[in-house]
């Protein structure tokens, strides 16, 4: 496995389409100053929707950072952060976005002299600078913490708006996955803090908020959802039509792209194509013959590569965390007719989130519905919001799933911390693991 | 450094070395119930009101074994080490355990323990974060009232309003008495080595406060002033849930430095800030939690208007420290986020600033003596340019 001489990947052709839908709103936002749109800088959950309905342009700094490492184009801003003096073991996804900042306050001349200025005006010029920031965070701690810092950077002359919210511990006897008294306890208060966001979004807009816009943006997302979580459910077919690296292609869609009929389209388009497949017996990798599950966030470096690499070891993987648990996941909570809640149900979902009793769950289920062999774990190495609990879930696959495991490292935005090696040797391991387990059987 | 008062030290000594013998003693004598609370901000008084030991659980100078198989090697000592402390049973004399500050390494450690103690209650009421919103002391208050409930409930008492404000007086008399002693070191007073005053407010974090209390009043009976040496006077910042191992400490003051102050939690921060005594008690410690964080800002925390570069150049001007050492435990995600802003501010008062990253095992103490005595030879060069006074 040592050189990949074929592709045996087979991604959906959809995923490559919305890829222009995806370069649109990047493009769009790029131009929000010269169309004199206002534009927000948010962190955490998806609260785009709520910008959408207050007519606000909308920049993810996640999503920014995955955007740029995803083009392999992360090394100016992370070495701007470097510069600045943020320490590599921070979390890339910050350090990506802050190297933007620092750059974006125009710090370039004076304050870094081993970034290029033409990637320093590239970058500062791209991302427009924020007329006010909103801060959704939940399950990391770093995300609330990280705002505060680029709050600081721009001078803190811009206004910003952090909603506050629960980590789903599990605290309470009763708690459990959408039961119990936390569960609706959590889900008031954030009713009620999205209410006083909506407050703040009317200060910072001079107008009313349109909460029949909201309404209608979310019977889009809605809609979406129940498509691609229907194209997700026809996965667990064998061979699977498609894998998880084409729910990766489709995050940026069902997370904050601008929520109207060709979202929904595209998720038609997508669920249509495995539909297709299906019928015609075509799968996601051309010779399945291991199935996993991906826990972890997305190596955005290594998306292409790492769809390859486990295709060319007739692994397909099929479903994970990241993807199947997050986004919108449990449309039926969305009620168009009364947003907010839906909304705050699905910040609550966020698999980051959720304590251990919750994944364990989650994780069980989705082995189970999808004919899991293996998990593979993705262990990030500034991401401790998605690593937390990847030794407990191992134990739990190994012990009480019985199904094999394995790790490698990477990161989520830093290239440097991928090692090629590792995966190689112990997906070798994994798959070996998995064919000894069914020579037994 | 020479005083007689050895003896309550030494028992303090013995509580902040092995918090584990301390409860087991304390509950074999007392027949009570002790907890293990996590830091930054746990609210201990109510704990102390329902007759529970709160124990703030301590990093130990065990090896990390069975916790490296339990969190990843990217997260901080801390948490590796608790879940390791989880792993190998050495929480067991510990009846339950309580959590107020959302840290996502904190978290990842605390589902370890909750599933590794099985059966055990584990309650995790999160304090709000966001410091400075309309709605922070409302939300803080619900917050404080769970755990009212919580504690009742676990310990089987009725915590009164009577009960929680004679807590919350034990608990500022003991900070009253620390605060008095850092106050002294400021002001040129060197009674104390800095191990022995982090040894001072970790066994506070240990025992049973009116114990503790009554020995803080012996040592401060028994001890005298002692003035300060002409030594680099320093800050030492960071470490916002551990103490930093005290080895680290008497290499700073073997190459020439002395502590003046600090912003630790095993220090200044832990101590800052009393609770009132004469209203609601609930609403005492929501007004605790909060201007702790004016007092000695976090960068745990999110507050737009307080700034701990501008608290830090505050500290530094009043304490006359002459150099900023900042301890970085390593992966602490909020401290490498405010490194930069601290560097630029200190870097703009013309500070000396070092940072050393600490870890739980392989700390690399000669290299970092290396770097702290060039720091302080720039520091008394620095001296004789300015003509600083040197006490």
């Amino acid at each position: 496995m040592a050189s990949l001489l074929e592709d045996k990947s087979n991604r959906l052709r959809m995923t490559g389409r919305g890829g222009e839908l995806v370069g649109a709103y990047w493009d769009e936002l790029f131009t929000a100053r010269e169309r004199g749109a206002q534009v927000v800088w948010y962190n955490g959950h998806a609260l785009n929707p709520l910008f959408q309905a207050a007519g606000i342009s909308w920049c993810h700094g996640e999503a920014f950072s995955a955007r740029l490492a995803a083009q392999h184009l992360e090394g100016p801003a992370q070495l701007a952060g470097e510069e600045y003096g943020y320490v590599n073991e921070l979390c890339s996804y910050s350090r990506t976005h802050l190297g933007c900042a620092v750059l974006t306050n125009d710090f370039g001349e004076s304050e870094t002299g081993i970034v290029d200025t033409v990637d320093q005006r590239e970058l500062a010029s791209r991302l427009p600078e924020p007329d006010f920031f909103v801060n959704g965070y939940q399950g990391c701690s770093t995300g609330q913490q990280w705002d505060q810092m680029s709050y600081r950077i721009l001078g803190k002359k811009v206004p910003i708006f952090t909603l506050s919210l629960p980590y789903m511990f599990g605290s309470k006897p009763d708690a459990g996955y959408l039961v119990g008294e936390e569960w609706e306890t959590a889900t008031d208060y954030v009713v009620d803090q999205l209410e006083k966001l909506i407050e703040f979004l009317e200060v910072q807009t001079g107008r009313p908020f349109d909460h029949d816009k909201l309404g209608e943006i979310m019977s889009y997302i809605k809609a979406a959802s129940q498509l691609r979580r229907e194209a997700m459910a026809l996965c667990m077919a064998k061979p699977a039509p498609a894998t998880y690296w084409d729910w990766v292609a489709s995050i940026a869609h069902i997370n904050f792209m601008p929520a109207e009929q060709r979202l929904i389209d595209y998720f038609q388009g997508v669920k249509d194509e495995v539909a297709d497949r299906l019928a015609s017996g075509v799968a996601g990798v051309a010779d399945e013959r291991y199935r996993l599950y991906f826990d972890g966030i997305m190596n955005w470096n290594k998306l292409g590569w790492l769809a390859r690499k486990f295709a060319d070891a007739d692994a397909a993987v099929i479903c994970g965390r990241y993807t199947h648990q997050n986004f919108w996941q449990e449309p039926q909570l969305i009620d168009p007719e009364n947003p907010l809640r839906g909304l705050a149900q699905h910040y609550l979902l966020c698999s980051n989130s959720q304590g251990f009793k919750t994944l364990k769950q989650a994780m069980t289920k989705d082995c189970d519905d999808y004919g899991i062999d293996g998990v593979i774990f993705h262990a990030s190495r500034t991401c401790r919001a998605y690593t937390n609990h990847q030794h407990l879930l191992a134990r739990v696959a190994e012990n009480q799933l019985g199904i094999p495991t394995a790790f490698f490292e990477g990161d989520i935005a830093d290239a440097a911390f991928y090692k090629d090696e590792i995966l190689e040797t112990r997906l070798a391991a994994l798959l070996e693991t998995i064919d000894a387990k069914r020579a037994r059987n | 450094m020479e005083h007689t008062a050895v003896s309550p030290l030494a028992a303090m000594s013995r509580a902040a070395e092995d918090p584990t013998g301390y409860v087991e003693q304390w509950k074999a004598r007392t027949g009570g119930r002790a907890i293990a609370a996590f830091p930054m901000n746990f609210p201990a008084e109510i704990a102390h009101a329902a007759g529970l030991l709160p124990v703030i659980v301590q990093e130990d100078r065990n090896p990390i074994t069975l916790g490296n198989n339990l969190l990843s090697e990217f997260n901080c000592g801390y948490s590796r080490n608790l879940a390791d402390q989880a792993a190998t049973g050495r929480l067991d004399a510990y009846d339950g355990f309580f959590m107020a500050d959302h840290c996502i390494q904190l978290i990842g450690a605390a589902d370890v323990i909750r599933e590794l103690t099985a059966g055990r209650r584990f309650y995790f009421g999160q304090l709000i974060s966001s410091m400075n919103d309309p709605w922070t002391t409302d939300q803080a208050r619900l917050t404080m009232t769970d755990f009212v409930d919580e504690l009742s409930s676990f310990a089987g008492v009725q915590i009164t309003d009577e009960r929680l404000r004679e807590s919350i007086k034990t608990y500022n008399r003991g900070r009253r008495l620390l605060r008095a002693l850092y106050e002294q070191r400021r002001s040129g007073d060197s009674r104390f080595t800095s191990g022995e005053l982090q040894t001072m407010v970790k066994s506070s974090m240990v025992m049973q406060r009116e114990e503790h209390n009554a020995l803080l009043e012996e040592l401060v009976a028994q001890s005298s002033a002692a003035p300060r040496d002409d030594r680099v006077r320093v800050h030492l910042s960071g470490h916002f849930c551990h103490a930093p191992k005290p080895e680290l400490l008497e290499v700073i003051e073997e190459s020439g430095g002395i502590v003046v102050d600090d912003d630790l939690f095993h220090g200044a921060r832990y101590i800052s800030t009393d609770a009132d005594e004469s209203g609601s008690p609930v609403d005492a410690l929501v007004g605790q939690y909060l201007d702790r964080n004016v007092n000695i800002p976090c960068p745990t925390r999110a507050q737009s208007d307080v700034d701990w570069d501008t608290y830090l150049l505050n500290a530094v001007h009043s304490s006359g420290a002459e150099v900023v050492i900042s301890l970085l435990v390593k992966y602490c995600e909020p401290h490498m986020l405010y490194l930069p802003e601290l560097r630029k501010a200190l870097e703009a008062k013309g500070i000396p600033h070092l940072l050393l990253e600490t870890e739980h095992e392989g700390m690399p103490l000669e290299t970092m003596r290396t770097r702290i005595e060039a720091m302080f030879e720039q520091a008394k060069r620095s001296r004789t340019l300015t003509r600083v006074p040197t006490a």
